[in-house]
């Protein structure tokens, strides 16, 4: 093990185990008021008349008319409405927020409200969606031809559900004016995105604009953008208030209302000749809600997915976003890949079985290797170490020896196990890292030689304030202890960009080593020190066109293998997890316990969307399970110890040699559960989640055959 | 008018009795370690010990506790109990988050209060009423074994 | 203004709710998910009398105001609901939650009921005009509606102390833990110089109340294991027509089919 990834102790673990960390929940303002929105009740409608009950002093209602600047969150677009115009596009959009000293009389009044709509008829299959956000298509090679000169073509249609992020810390934000600016504190992952919104829609300039991040209670995505719509409403409320106001949601409304994984559709088409696949036609649909918010890069890096770890020469990939009146939905962890992935996994595994060939040995022959062109013919430019962490979990998992035992079986009890291989690209998709985000990281030696890191990027629990820690005070042979961290300041730190894409340690830590590395060189004891770090696209990377969209969508990849045994159980149709093991490769891991708690966590995630979590709407549009109690997430006792392995493989552009590390463990975790659900029940599945109730059914058509 | 014991503490609250202990402990007394994460007994994250035993606080209505003894993790953090936990957690880096974390190390005491020498499937019941969604529990379940073996004597 | 009422024995509890208009609240678990707004709770968590477990001749009786995590730690509990009692939730809910507030919430997915429906458990209602004990199969009257007057409270579970050995329970819930049943099944076979001599079935969780198909169980009293064999096909025939489960959470489809499973394998464990 790498001397970096010996583990230490974090440097936020004391004031969260004694309870004294403050969440945005626990903050107490002199004068504060409480907020509460109006969600709309209908997917699609006119709003034609809101009549108010009477409201006792101190009391009021805020709505697009006290819309400052302009009516709308800025989050790659500008379509999402900061307070509803005249009409409502998805349950739970916001209308209008009540305000007042006392929370039990906000809720009060907001029960008393009374909205009059005009129905309109919602369009909520994303199939039968008669708008499309996004498009993008790319291909590489002659997918016709392949086409012509195969002996069969393979078609099948996969489709995944919604997935909640289910946070244990739900959404908050506090908004407070003073001296002519405003103030946003909460839980978020990217104070400079929230940063950019709130100035728009007050019409501030963003010098009068503060956003500072509060100890955040999770995210995994549903705080990369959501905070900036909630963020907009408290602050244009703090305005009128023209004092503190506190926003946060309570659960049913969080689950209900917020941002959530895109459900997907993808059909594909596969040309086979002489037992050898020859091309893939590849046709996704992501169901991108009511407004466009972050259904754009999700689309862009499904796509990129598509044909997964497989060289395919004769590719054809085109994709839509498309809109439809439900939740908008945004980033979760993964963000896209874990839905094309699936997809990808679960056709090989079809294939391999139509041409009677084990699918792990399939698979095998089309794993790309170092040199071979991506799917939007950029490269891989390093080391692919598929090959060995299939045989680390094999060894691991006994795999191919229980594939083949559970193919026979009978009784009440039917195992299966199955494997996934993966990867995720690390980084903002493209070339948004050097056009768009611009990253700027700084550290500053104060005059008591203590060093203080100056970023925006967010602990959110996954340990950046630990790990960039380490990066510093290694690099600059300095003590952990006299490397400083605090959770971002808009007034303080510079724009080094969002907390997503797993970009922050390989990107934004490699910006604070290089900056660690010039202080090494210029260190004047007792003297304040600024260095300030730019970042540089590394010079190997093939620049990738969006309009084209060819080139190296990015870097770098980190690559993982999965595998999961289960046990279902006839009589009831449910399943017992036995095991689950996963092969990481995050470059170099910074400190591998907390690496570790990433992949076990992302995994635990990626188990759950498998076949636990469930989310649906009703025909009028509303998600009936908006609880913790009906939205079923892993308990303790529902899996488990999860098997996780991480090798080296250094990235020669990472702090380290570290590459992307957070999403990763999340996207393989399906496939190799279904692909076990295929070995158990013996047949061909083409869902998730996979639920319970698909697995009776699936049981009775099999016993039916028998 | 109702008293109780608050982390050792004799105190009285004003409020109405049917209010969640949850929200008298956050609003009346400002003990910020217990959470809110769902307020329907489905998450854990408001855990306290009631009379020696795990309780999600959101379930409790105030005037049911006339007399009780309430520790939160405010008060089992000055335990050297406590400190055993806190070793543990932070020898496997499993405070993520940290949301969970209170309920967490209150449901780890009341484990080992009980059974001090655990298996690891009697310390997935222990935890089994709280959710943590950062560290798929491997970490969590650790620490408490850990604890168990470091705090010989404690429990 | 009086918002509550703490009474410390069963007379003054019994006074105060003969008199207003009251809440039970034992241990609060299911009151509190949605209250009403301005509830006045009668707490009984401090009245001694129902929170004890005893046996006499007859009965092992249960205080209704015992908390799942008291039943499970009495050695007089019978097995089956010790089991049953441990499966519900998570540790923090059976610490206060109560079976009398599982009976008297009427929720046909109640864990513990769907034990004492399997057993022919009794229920003890009390109020200041005397007191009836009852078969909690005479309960409920639907989804969440009983028969317990405004002026009663349930005081304790008669359990019969002998004769639940051999049971039958299996939960069937969407995970391992806080799970909330789809479908529950509890059954007892005794067979007693060869012959059974009584057998009960009941499902939980599938309709608007808990189910118990006293007359279809008839058919195996009396007869010998051989002989059961040979009414099984007409018991599972009848039973088939006879429940109906309801969509809920999940399918009646599935519901159904779990339903007939679980009967199937506990006539065969019992070598019918």
């Amino acid at each position: 093990m790498e001397k970096i990834s010996e583990s230490v102790k974090k440097k936020d673990h004391e004031s969260k185990v004694r309870g004294s960390a403050l969440y945005v929940d626990d903050h107490v303002m002199d004068g504060m008021l409480y907020g509460k929105l109006l969600h709309s009740t209908k997917a699609k409608a006119r709003i034609t008349n809101i009549s108010l009950p009477k409201l006792l002093d101190g009391y009021f209602v805020v709505d697009k008319k006290d819309v400052t600047g302009v009516n709308r969150v800025h989050i790659v677009e500008d379509d999402t409405p900061v307070f509803a115009e005249d009409t409502v596009e998805y349950v739970g959009e916001a209308i209008l927020m009540v305000v007042g000293p006392d929370f039990k009389e906000v809720k009060r009044i907001l029960d008393d409200i009374i909205v009059t709509y005009e129905e309109e008829t919602p369009i909520l299959d994303m199939q039968k969606s008669d708008t499309v956000f996004f498009n993008y298509n790319y291909a590489k090679g002659d997918i016709d031809k392949a086409f012509e000169e195969a002996d069969r073509i393979f078609t099948e249609t996969f489709h995944t559900g919604y997935q909640e992020q289910a946070y244990l810390e739900t959404q908050g934000m506090i908004a407070y004016p003073h001296d002519g600016r405003m103030t946003v504190r909460g839980s978020m992952q990217c104070p400079y995105y929230v940063y950019g919104a709130v100035s728009k829609a007050l019409g501030y300039e963003e010098k009068d604009v503060q956003i500072i991040q509060d100890v955040t209670g999770g995210g995994f995505g549903g705080k990369e953008a959501f905070p900036s719509i909630l963020a907009c409403q408290t602050a244009v409320a703090a305005k009128k208030a023209n004092k503190p106001v506190k926003v946060v949601f309570d659960r049913r409304e969080d689950m209900e209302f917020t941002s959530k994984r895109h459900p997907s559709v993808s059909t594909y088409k596969v040309a086979i000749k002489n037992g050898k696949i020859t091309g893939m036609d590849i046709e996704v649909i992501f169901n991108s809600g009511a407004y466009t918010t972050l259904s754009p890069v999700v689309l862009q890096r499904g796509l990129i997915c598509a044909n997964g770890v497989y060289r395919i020469d004769n590719l054809r990939v085109m994709g839509r976003a498309v809109k439809t009146n439900t939740v908008p939905c945004g980033a979760y962890r993964g963000f896209g890949a874990p839905q094309t992935f699936f997809a990808v996994e679960m056709i090989m595994d079809h294939i391999s079985k139509e041409i009677g060939v084990d699918s792990l040995e399939f698979k095998e022959e089309y794993i790309v290797k170092q040199g071979d062109s991506t799917s939007t013919s950029g490269k891989y430019h390093f080391h692919v170490p598929l090959p060995e962490m299939i045989e680390q979990i094999d060894k691991l998992a006994d795999y191919r020896a229980k594939r083949k035992q559970y193919l026979i079986q009978n009784g009440r009890y039917r195992k299966g196990i199955g494997l996934s291989l993966f990867f995720h690209g690390c980084g903002f998709t493209g070339s948004g890292e050097r056009d768009f985000i611009k990253a700027v990281a700084k550290i500053r030696k104060n005059s008591d030689d203590t060093v203080e890191i100056l970023v925006s990027n967010a602990d959110i629990g996954q340990g950046l304030k630990t790990t960039f820690s380490k990066i510093v005070a290694d690099t600059l042979g300095i003590s952990y202890e006299q490397v400083l961290i605090n959770d971002p300041d808009t007034d303080l730190v510079p724009d080094s960009g969002p907390t997503v894409a797993s970009r922050s340690l390989m990107t934004v830590g490699e910006l604070l080593r290089r900056a660690a590395e010039k202080l090494k060189k210029e260190w004047k004891a007792g003297e304040v020190q600024i260095i300030e770090e730019h970042f540089v696209e590394p010079d190997f990377v093939i620049p990738f066109s969006l309009d084209k969209f060819k080139g190296d969508a990015y870097p770098t990849y980190s690559w993982g293998v999965n595998a999961i045994e289960v046990e279902v159980d006839t009589l009831t149709a449910t399943t017992k997890i036995l095991g689950a093991w996963g092969s990481f490769d995050v470059g170099v891991p910074i400190d591998m316990n907390i690496i570790q708690g990433q992949m076990q966590g992302g995994f635990l995630q990626g188990i759950g969307y498998a076949f636990m979590e469930q989310m649906d709407y009703n025909d009028k549009g509303m998600i009936r399970n908006n609880s913790f109690s009906d939205y079923i997430i892993p308990t303790a006792v529902d899996v488990p110890n999860l098997v996780t392995e991480i090798i080296n493989n250094p990235y020669t552009h990472g702090p380290y040699g570290a590459k992307g590390a957070g999403e990763l463990p999340l996207v393989g975790a399906a496939p190799a559960y279904v692909e076990a659900m295929e070995n158990a029940l013996g047949a061909d599945l083409n869902k998730i989640p996979f639920t319970t109730e698909d697995t009776m059914i699936v049981l009775q058509e099999v016993h039916k055959k028998c | 008018m109702l008293k109780f014991i608050l982390n050792d503490q004799e105190v009285t609250s004003n409020s109405k009795a049917n209010e969640r202990l949850l929200d008298v402990l956050r609003n009346e007394f400002s003990i910020t370690g217990v959470k809110c994460g769902c307020k329907e007994g489905e998450c854990g994250a408001c855990s306290i010990i009631l009379d020696g035993r795990l309780v999600n606080s959101c379930m409790v209505a105030i005037g049911s506790i006339e007399g009780s003894t309430v520790i939160t993790i405010e008060g089992y953090r000055e335990t050297k109990r406590f400190a055993v936990l806190d070793k543990a957690y932070a020898s496997v880096s499993a405070v993520q988050c940290g949301f969970c974390i209170p309920g967490m190390i209150l449901a780890s005491e009341c484990i080992l209060d009980k059974n001090p020498n655990p298996t690891e499937a009697e310390i997935r019941e222990g935890i089994s009423g709280n959710l943590c969604r950062c560290t798929g529990y491997n970490a969590i379940v650790k620490a408490i074994s850990i604890a168990a073996k470091e705090g010989k004597g404690l429990w | 203004m009086v918002n509550c009422y703490n009474p410390t024995s069963l007379k003054e509890a019994l006074d105060i709710i003969a008199k207003e208009v009251v809440t039970p609240y034992a241990g609060g678990t299911d009151l509190m998910i949605d209250p009403n707004e301005n509830p006045t709770y009668l707490f009984l968590n401090k009245v001694s009398e129902i929170k004890n477990i005893v046996e006499d001749k007859e009965f092992i009786r249960i205080g209704a105001a015992c908390t799942f995590a008291d039943v499970i730690e009495n050695e007089l509990t019978p097995e089956i609901l010790k089991e049953a009692s441990s499966q519900i939730a998570a540790p923090a809910i059976r610490n206060i939650g109560t079976i009398g507030g599982n009976i008297c919430n009427g929720s046909p997915k109640a864990d513990s009921a769907l034990i004492f429906f399997a057993t022919d458990s009794k229920l003890r209602l009390v109020s200041n005009r005397g007191e009836r004990v009852i078969p909690i199969t005479e309960f409920y009257l639907g989804r969440k509606k009983t028969t317990l007057e405004k002026d009663e409270l349930l005081v304790e579970v008669l359990m019969s102390k002998n004769g639940l050995n051999n049971y039958y329970y299996k939960k069937v819930g969407e995970r391992n833990a806080l799970a909330i049943s789809r479908v529950s099944f509890a059954a007892i076979l005794n067979v007693d110089a060869g012959k059974i001599a009584n057998c009960m079935t009941a499902f939980g969780a599938i309709s608007d109340v808990i189910i118990r198909q006293e007359n279809i169980d008839a058919m195996f009293i009396g007869k010998t294991i051989e002989e059961a064999k040979g009414v099984k096909e007409e018991y599972l025939a009848e039973y088939d027509q006879a429940i109906a489960p309801i969509k809920g959470r999940i399918s009646a489809k599935y519901r159904k089919t779990v339903c007939m499973n679980l009967l199937h394998d506990f006539l065969e464990s019992n070598g019918i």
